[in-house]
Formats: structure tokens, sequence, C-alpha cells
């Protein structure tokens, strides 16, 4: 067991995979020479070198549309786009291209391929390099989206989506990126498609993905101390595949469902999941369901503004406390 | 620098070609022809839906390149993409099928025209997005290069594309990375239905573009099956070699519209007749006679194609519509479509 | 997947299966009601889960099984062996037309808020050769009795819902025409021209993790949970506090009741709980006491309540537990009013075939003497009288002895005393042949219970709720009668007959419901009833 950073995680879950498969090759901005704009990709080109570990001029399609050649012909390529916002400029290949082939063509071509990404706020970069963009991967069609929240999440789920045959997109979290965790020695994989509770409880359900795990962890405690409220917490970590049994059964359990999300109100992660849950759980609900997210605007720059922005424990708790009675 | 590729076409002395090669390359204009006509005809009884993107008039293109490919070599081309399909060696009745929606179709028609795909050809997909592929084919050449693989990527587009950002970005990258893939520009003068002089900075689209990219700028005759032929070996050589990856321009023109549903009115008078003159099919007709290939050998490739492609199309009018329980498979690696437990 | 005994209480370990809808063998999709459960505190319905074929039952109706006990197996194929279903030949769905030119015959509209029927009779056999028009069952509800004729000619060639059996309005009942018969129809789809939505072949083989799912359904929709209990105004239930009502039997007026006692707007689940802790759970039908348990002696015979009895049964214990009753009567002296009905006897008899008895006379005096006393034509809802508009009076009929039918004469007050007992004549036939529409039992404000024939005094009658008042006529006989006063007192004979009203003394007190019997009276006494022959 070793306490490692999420961005040591980062880099520890690439080199794991990169060392298991010659096949595992990885491409982007400032990745090799310089270890990432964000210094979680450090060392990699020393243990694996310049034809594995490749800096890329700042051309996006061309990274994504490199990264789904090598993957349709044979390589397992991990491909960074440095922050998530960017998506957005090479947005034809994640919705258009990866997600796509396989299916066009009756299943000839395949596209095992992993995009990671530095998504979310919280790191004062203003609009265009805060914005967390998770639902804009999860609403398409055949991909796989996955957002850890701890450093052995970040081993575990990264190795998974490495291995796994279909296109994966990877959000890390910047913020998280300080943020340290026990990690397990060894091999680590784990599973696609599998949320966490990390909290057990009974009176309340709150799902959570990356930023705001911690947060609504904390919320939770503070809502068992001052409120008496005892609050399930679940980590849904992987989008697509979506572990909905897991939520199902707390939401069974507890009859009451907030989800926090850091992404803008409109179309976030969890109105997709809370329409699930009013449909296929409706008969558990005691209470109507509740998403707690960043309001429909871009974000600020300025730290009180943005932090302002975000969910933050006190709001989260006071959402809870007012609406559970 | 300009540098036009030219040859004459009587140089039988030194036939680097041969015989072999060309009569696989009038085989596969008529029989890239002859499908496409017929997929024409098709589209006019409503047996073609949907959008077909036709290459009629763009054969030389397809097969001088096709027959200078290695086998394992691989194709990257647009949503005018069947003659590229055909000249793979995909068969008529595949293309056809897919054409027509039915379940013989090369994907079953789950793709369609604009899709054509056939792995175990080597054609790695016909893409509809403009632009698209180009940094797809240099992913393929690098992991070409990765793994020491001899395989050369070769990638088609037209004019058009040469103004889209993902064109340049692919040239770039291609270049930097020295990758074994080499740009077919087939510049047929009409982006969709605009003349491509009036939406570009520079005359030639592809080969003005070379100098930025530090490549050559090479612009050849692409009605010539021939020239494609011997252009393309070079470019092919070099990259095999680990010279890089080569800009070709290929002047055609296209018969028909931008697409089925397009009739064309947008060329000027005169414009069609002058490039019918310059028919590839009646070009290289005239090449294989002069190399002494007798006119019975010649109808008979003709007849046997046109016999194969009346054959494609009865298989496919008696084939059956794709099933239905398809429509949800093949969205995932595992066959399927779950995105949820 | 195994069907098994729901969850029926706390305090519940078993239930007895009282109906099956469906039977084995047939084709049951998700949400279909599969059989219905009895406990002493509640009665269920189970519904199908999952869709498939019925293969195995394990219980059938009158027996009872353990909670969690498999009641019944639905398979993917219609036969246990578990083959595939596209290479077996399918039933067609219900409802489809055409199995070859078969004619479905349908459980009918049996009123607005009858769901389903059972089948008391079965007049015709699998085989039978039937003409159009000619009777095949009849169908009991708990309203009344009703008989469904062959719309075609042909021969019966399927019975879907058996006697003695119940199924939900608008489903297949009987089959004429079709195929070579028999009891669960299996016949080759005819091949469809547009694509079947037989979605069951999305069902991805390699998934077995999403195997419930389909990309047509990709959220499981569970079956709907509903509330039969009338809620108060100003009340909500949570989803989860409605499904714990229907699962634990509860009575939800109650809840609701005491919920909104204590200022809630809302029965969420903690106040089940509370409900189901404190033991007010108990609903009216709970634990006997001692004293009315019954156990059958060696010779004596036990005569089960028919289906329409028992839900008699409950209404009247309903309406005497919930009104008030008070009863009063007045006597009233009809010899006037018979000296204009012999007159008009024969005359009425050769226009209408029938005999013109005295109740239309009281029917008439009753519609008018509601006019005036409008509290009395109105129903109570437990906090408010709801005043007709109309006055749809209806006749209590008492089929010889097998159920009580009450048909309703719409806007009485607008008809005349041939008229009223033309439509008399004309429902009591149509009860007679249970062959009366859900409309002619609907709308009611006002009930006359007809005793005249039975050479009773005076009857105290049940009210019809939620009506407010009900009138019992009995026999008009001769009788001694004081007429004139002073030196001129002499005893005379006259007709007297009891005419007596037991009301709900929620809706208004004895004074008002004495002066409206007393109007009828005056009525009776003292209207010239030759006008309504004219």
């Amino acid at each position: 067991m070793a306490e490692l950073t999420y961005r040591e995680a980062v880099a520890r879950g690439i080199a794991q995979e990169m060392e298991r498969d010659n096949d595992v090759v990885f491409l982007g901005e400032d990745v090799a020479a310089a270890g990432g704009v964000f210094k979680a990709t450090e060392g990699l080109i020393d243990k694996f070198g310049p034809l594995r570990v490749r800096d890329t001029p700042i051309s996006e399609q061309a990274i994504l549309g490199a990264a789904m050649g090598a993957a349709m012909t044979g390589l397992k390529p991990i491909a960074e786009i440095m922050f998530s916002d960017f998506i957005a400029v090479c947005f034809d290949y994640i919705a258009n291209e990866f997600p796509k082939s396989r299916y066009m063509t009756n299943g000839q071509v395949k596209c095992p391929l992993v995009v990671r990404t530095g998504n979310g706020g919280g790191s004062r970069f203003g609009a265009q390099h805060s914005q967390s963009v998770e639902n804009w991967a999860m609403m398409i069609p055949g991909l796989k989206v996955v957002a850890p929240s701890s450093p052995s999440d970040v081993v575990g789920l990264l190795a998974a989506s490495v291995r796994d045959p279909d296109p994966v997109i990877f959000f890390e979290h910047k913020s998280l990126y300080a943020t340290k965790g026990e990690v397990p020695d060894g091999e680590i994989v784990d599973q696609l498609g599998t949320a966490k509770i990390v909290r057990q409880g009974k009176d309340a359900t709150i799902l959570a993905l990356a930023l705001m795990v911690p947060r609504a962890l904390e919320a939770a405690e503070k809502l068992s101390n001052e409120a008496g409220i005892d609050c399930e917490v679940i980590d849904v970590r992987s989008l697509v595949p979506l572990d909905m049994q897991t939520i199902l059964t707390s939401v069974a359990k507890t009859g009451r469902l907030y989800t926090v999300e850091e992404n803008p109100r409109l179309c976030g992660w969890g109105a997709e999941i809370t329409s699930i849950i009013a449909d296929e759980a409706f008969y558990d609900l005691d209470g109507p369901l509740i998403r707690i997210t960043t309001p429909h605007i871009p974000l600020p720059a300025a730290d009180n503004l943005e932090d302002l922005a975000l969910p933050s424990v006190d709001r989260i708790f006071a959402k809870i406390q007012t609406t559970m009675n | 620098m300009q540098n036009e590729v030219n040859q004459s076409a009587s140089s039988l002395a030194n036939d680097d070609i041969g015989t072999e090669n060309r009569l696989e390359l009038y085989r596969l204009q008529v029989e890239i022809r002859n499908a496409e006509q017929r997929a024409y005809d098709l589209f006019l009884q409503n047996l073609v839906k949907g959008t077909s993107h036709l290459s009629l008039g763009q054969e030389a293109i397809a097969a001088g390149v096709a027959v200078a490919m290695e086998p394992n070599d691989l194709s990257f081309c647009t949503y005018r993409g069947h003659a590229h399909t055909l000249a793979r060696g995909v068969p008529s009745e595949q293309v056809l099928g897919e054409l027509m929606q039915k379940d013989n179709g090369l994907m079953r028609g789950k793709g369609g025209s604009m899709h054509l795909t056939s792995v175990e050809h080597g054609v790695m997909g016909s893409y509809a997005i403009i632009g698209a592929h180009l940094p797809i084919a240099c992913g393929a050449a690098w992991r070409a290069q990765y793994r020491g693989d001899k395989d050369v990527s070769v990638c088609f587009f037209g004019d058009g594309t040469t103004n889209i950002g993902a064109f340049h970005e692919a040239l770039n990258f291609a270049v930097i990375w020295k990758l074994p893939v080499v740009f077919v520009c087939e510049n047929n003068l009409y982006m969709e239905y605009t003349p491509i002089s009036e939406v570009t900075a520079v005359e030639h689209p592809a080969a003005d573009r070379a100098c930025a990219y530090g490549l050559e700028s090479i612009v050849i005759d692409g009605n010539d099956a021939d020239i494609v032929y011997r252009t393309m070996k070079t470019a092919f050589d070099k990259a095999r070699e680990g010279g890089g990856p080569s800009l070709i321009e290929a002047l055609t023109y296209r018969h028909s519209g931008h697409s089925r549903a397009d009739p064309a009115k947008y060329r000027p008078e005169g414009e069609l007749e002058k490039w019918k003159e310059r028919d590839p099919i009646k070009i290289y007709r005239e090449r294989l006679a002069q190399f002494g290939i007798s006119e019975e050998q010649i109808k008979e490739i003709e007849e046997n194609s046109m016999k194969r492609i009346d054959e494609a199309t009865e298989k496919c009018k008696a084939a059956p519509i794709p099933p239905e329980d398809i429509l949800a498979t093949d969205v995932y690696a595992d066959g399927g479509w779950a995105w949820r437990n | 997947m195994e069907v098994l005994m729901p969850q029926l209480g706390e305090t519940v370990a078993e239930g007895k299966i009282s109906t099956w809808y469906k039977n084995v063998g047939d084709k049951v999709e998700a949400g279909d009601t599969l059989f219905e459960v009895e406990t002493d505190k509640a009665t269920m319905e189970v519904e199908a889960t999952e869709s498939g074929f019925l293969t195995d039952v394990n219980f059938t109706a009158g027996e009872t099984a353990a909670v969690g006990t498999v009641i019944a197996v639905i398979s993917d194929s219609a036969d246990s062996a578990g083959k595939s279903t596209a290479t077996s030949v399918e039933e067609k769905p219900a409802g489809d037309n055409g199995t070859g030119g078969a004619e479905d015959i349908l459980m009918p509209q049996l009123g607005e808020t009858v769901a389903e029927g059972k089948i008391s009779t079965w007049y015709k056999s699998v085989g039978d050769q039937v003409a159009a028009g000619e009777k095949l069952f009849e169908v009991e509800t708990d309203k009344a009795t009703m008989e469904v004729e062959a719309t075609v000619a042909g021969i019966l060639s399927d019975i879907v819902i058996a006697e003695g059996e119940a199924g939900p309005v608008g489903t297949i009942v009987a089959r004429i025409g079709g195929g070579t018969g028999g009891t669960s129809p299996k016949q080759e789809a005819p091949k469809p021209t547009t694509p079947s939505m037989d979605l069951e072949r999305f069902r991805p083989t390699s998934q077995p993790a999403s195997g419930h799912l389909d990309p047509f359904n990709e959220v499981k929709t569970p079956a709907l949970v509903r509330i039969a209990a009338k809620i108060p105004d100003g009340i909500k239930l949570t989803p989860v506090a409605k499904r714990m009502i229907q699962t634990n039997g509860i009575d939800a007026a109650r809840l609701s009741s005491t919920v909104l006692s204590r200022g809630g707007s809302r029965v969420a689940k903690k106040d089940v709980l509370e409900f189901l802790n404190s033991g007010q759970s108990t609903s009216v039908a709970a634990e006997k006491p001692e004293f009315l348990k019954v156990t059958p002696g060696p010779h004596d015979q036990v005569v089960e309540l028919n289906r329409f009895r028992k839900i008699t049964a409950e209404r009247l214990t309903a309406s005497w537990q919930t009104a008030p009753h008070v009863y009063q009567a007045v006597e009233i002296n009809f010899t006037a009013l018979n000296k204009t009905r012999l007159e008009h006897k024969d005359s009425y008899k050769e226009r209408h075939g029938t005999s013109l008895t005295f109740l239309p006379f009281i029917v008439r005096a009753t519609a008018m003497a509601l006019r005036d006393f409008p509290h009395v034509n109105a129903r109570f809802d437990g906090e408010n009288l709801v005043v007709g508009k109309e006055i749809n009076i209806g006749i209590a009929i008492d089929l010889d002895g097998d159920g009580l039918v009450v048909p309703v004469i719409h806007n009485t007050d607008e008809m005349n005393v041939p008229g009223i007992a033309s439509a008399i004549h004309r429902l009591v036939e149509k009860a007679r042949e249970s062959k009366l529409a859900p409309s002619e039992f609907e709308g009611g404000t006002y009930t006359i219970s007809n005793n005249g024939s039975f050479n009773t005094l005076m009857t105290t009658p049940i009210i019809n709720a939620p009506q407010v008042a009900i009138l019992s006529t009995d026999t008009i006989q001769r009788r001694p009668v004081i007429a004139g006063s002073g030196e001129d007192e002499k005893i005379v004979p006259g007709l007297l007959g009891v005419v007596g009203q037991c009301f709900d003394h929620r809706a208004f007190d004895g004074a008002y419901s004495a002066r409206f019997l007393n109007r009828i009276r005056e009525i009776i006494e003292t209207r010239d009833w030759s006008r309504d022959f004219d």
C-alpha cells in the first residue's frame, strides 16, 4: 500500500498498462518531455521511450484521429486532450467517428482507445478551462464514460479503460490532482460500469461524481451530526456503462434521492439518472428527486464566484436538510 | 514550384507497367463504371435509396492507385467511395447490396452508401465527415511505423477537403512524424456545388498547399490510369522506405452531380462535353490498343464485367431486407448495446 | 420466472387464491393480472412482472398458499422444456382480429367503474354451432348480471374465460370461427405486412447483466399501484406510501384521515409505518371476536355466498356502518288514488299489456316531493351533501331471491304515471333478463324499495349509499278508517299502506324528513290523479 496523489496515480495507471502490453501507446500535447501540464504523466517517456510516449503539435483533431487510426489497426492508444473543454475542438471524433464505426461497419472496425482529459473547475482557470463535460460524452451512443474520484480508482479504472475494447473517455478532475489516497501495491484492475457505495446510510441516497464525491461525503457527515439525517453516498464512477442496480437498490432502501453534479443544470448526468429512477423506482420514492448542480451559467474566474457556483458542502447540506422532513 | 508529371503514351519499349497490370487497370475502370452507372439507374428506379455519391468519370484514380497498392496496404476514402471499395476487390454484389439496403450488403444495410468498409480487403472505411479520415489514416500509418509493418495507408479526398482544419492538421502531423501515408486529392474542380476556385486561396487546392508542409507539389492528369499508377508507385516506395508522406493532386472531372440528388446545373456549358472527351475509359481503351491488346480481349473484359454487374443486380434485388434483430447489435465490442445494468 | 405468493401484510403468512385470470399455457404480458389473493384483511391482485407463457400453475382457485411459495411459472416458451420461441408457432396476441377469419367475443363494458366481470354461466360449449344473436354467456359484476350474445354465426371455437372465471373488460372471452377449436388457441400468426413489434428478439443473448431490458425498453417501468379507497381531498400519498398501503392491505382512507387530523397533508413512508405499528391497521373486516365465529356442525349446510351477494353484503355493511340510519313512516290512505287507478287500469292494460299498480303513483308522488325537499335527493361524501340537479329514482328490484338490482329512471319528475309505469316495467323485464345497460343503473339520486307484494306492514331498508335516503312502500290493504268528525264520525273501509323512509341523519334531521314524507302523503291523498292520464 502506498499513498499517492491523484496525478501520480495517473502515471502509475498508464505505466502499468504500457508495461503489460506493448501495443499501448500514448500521445498528447506536452505529455512526454514535459510530463504533462498537470504533471500527471511524468516519467513515462523515460520508462517507455519516445516511440511509445509522443508529444504532438496543438492539433486535437489529429491527436484523436491518429489515435483512432492506430486503434483500428491494432494498437491500444491513450490520447490526452489537455483540458476537457477542448473536446469541443475535436468533437467530431468523439461524437461521429469513435462511437459509430463499429456499428456502421457491422462489427468490422474496432476502436479500443482511451481519451484522458482534465475535467472540472475549482482551479480558477475561467469559463473555457473549467467545465465539467462528462455529460457531453454520456449522451453519445457507443462511448464509455468514466470519472474517478480517488487515486486508487484512477489506477484501477484507467487500467480497465485501456483493456476495454470500446472507446473510453476518461475524465480526470483537475482539482483532484493534488489529493492523496491509499493505493494498493501491484497490478490494479477495476471494473467499468460499477458504482461504489462510499458511505452507507438509510435516510437518503446521494449520488456524486469526481470532485463532488468528497464534498458529498463531508455534507453527509455534517447531516448526520447536526441534523440526524443518515445519508448513503454513492460514487457513480462510470456514467456509461451505468450501474443502475446499485443505485436502484439504494433508492429502494432510502426512498429519497439527491444528485450532486458539477455540470451546469441542463442535461447534466443526474438528469438522466433521476429520470430512470422516476420511472423504474417510482414506487420506492418517498419524496421528490432533487438535483444539486452548478447553475446554468458559464463559470467565473474569481475564486469566490467560482466557489459560489460549484456545489459546496454547505449548499449540499442545506438543500438536503431543508428537503428531508 | 509546380512539377507536372506527364508521360507520352507510346513508350512500348520500356513498358514499366506490363500487360497484366494494364488489363487489370482497364478491368477495374470498366467495373467501376458499370457499377456506378448501374447504381445511377437503380436510383432512378428507387431501388437504391438515400444518397449516393458517384465516381463516374473518376475511375482512373481509383484503379490506378489500387493496382499500385500491395494487398496489405490500407485505403481510407470519403463518401464518394464506391469506386475505391470496388477497386480493392470487394465484390460488386456486396457494394450494390449495401446501396440497395439489403441484407447481403457489405454492412447488412447498417452503414449505407457513405460508409462502405471492408477490413478484409483493406478498405478501412468511407468517411462522411469531410476531412475526418485524414488524421485517421495518419494513425494507421503510425501503427505501421511503430510496429515496423511495411504497409502504407492511402487517403483519398476531394478538392473541398483541402480547406478544412483536419486536412492541415493531418498533413503537418504526417510530415513531422514521417508517417507512411499517401494523400490523394481527387480534384474534380467542384467542391459540392461550388467551383473550387471560388473558395480556395490558391490555384491547386492540394498541390499549392504542399509547400506549407515541406512537401513536393504534385499535380497529375487523374484521368490517365497509367500516370496515376506510376505516380503512386513512386509515392509508395518513398513511404515504405521511411521517406514519409506524399500529397498528390489528381485532376479529374465527375460526369454526374455531386450526389444523385444534384443535377449539376451549375456547370458552365460545354464543360462536361469537353471532359467527356477525356473520359478515362476512352483514354485507356485506346491505350490498350496501342499496347497490342486485341479488340476481342477488350470486349471480353467489358462483357464479363457487365455480366457480373447484371448478376449482382439480380442477386441484390432478390436478397432480403436486413432483419430487425440487428438494429441494436454491435454498438459495443460485446455485440450488444447495453449502457446500463 | 417464478411467480411467488407476495407479501400480504405484516402479520399475514398465507393467502387464498380466490380467482385465476389466466389459464395454463396462456401468453401473458408484463402487467397482466394473473390471479387474485384473499386474506382476511384484504384482497390483492397479482400481476405478471415479465412476459412469457404461463407454463405451471401450482395452486388453483380456492387453494391457500404461504407467502413466498411458488404459485406459478412464466416461461419463455409455451412448453416448459424451454424451446426457443423463434422456432415454435406463436399464439396471436390478444385483441388481434383475424385468426383466419375468427370473431373475438370480448368482455363487454360493464359500467363506468367496473373493470372486470365474472362469467357466471356458459350457455354454449366449444364446438357448438351458434347463431348470431344467440346467448353465449352471462357476466356478473357487483352491480348486475348481463348476458352476452354472439355477434356472428359460426362454431364456438375457443373459450378463453371459463365459467366461474373473471376477466377484464375488453379482453377476449371466446372466439367464433377460429381454427380447429380448443381452450388455449395456438394458431399460426398471419404474415405481418408491417414490421412486427415483437421485441423479444432484442433481448441480447450475451448481456446477462441487462437481460431484462431491450433497446425499446431501456428502463423497466413498474406496474401501476392503484388505491381503490377514496382519499380525502387535501392529502397526497407518496409513491412508496401507496405501494406499502397496497401491499399491506391498509385502509387508505382511514390512514389519510389520521394524517389529516394531525395537520399533515402528505402520507409518507413513516406515516404508513407508524400506522402499521400502532395497530390501527386492522381494517373493518379485522380479527373476528370469538362470539362471532361460526363452526359448522356435521349436518350443517355451508352455503357460500355468490360473488354478487358478497359484494352486496360489503356495501350494505359499509352503508349501515357509516350512515346513522333513522326510520320514519307515514300511513297513507290510497282510497281516492285507487279510484283513479281502477278507472284507467283496463285502458292501460290494453295499451301496454301490463297492470297499472300503485307503485308508479308512489314514484310519481315521491319525485314531486323531492322537488320540494332537495336535500333528500342527495348524496353524502362524508363531508358534503351533493344535492342532485336531476331527480333520478332507482327502483330496487328483487330478482326472485337471487340478488337485488336498482335500475334508475332518469328525470323521474318529468314523467307522468303511465310513463313511469312503462319505465318500471321495461326496467324490471330487462333486469330479470340481465339485460340492463350500465347507464340504466348509474346516476341514481334516490331509491324506492317496493315491498308491496310481500304482505309486510313496514320495512326499514338499508340506504343505497352514498345516497342519503331510501323509501319503502309496503302492503296496501283494506283497513278500517275513521271518517268524518264529531257526530258524523264513523268507521269506513279504506286502503291504507305504510310508506317509510330510512335516512342518513348526517344529511338532515327528523323534522325535514317528516315534512318530506308528509308531502308524499299529501300528494297521494289529495292530488287529482286523473290529470296524469289526460
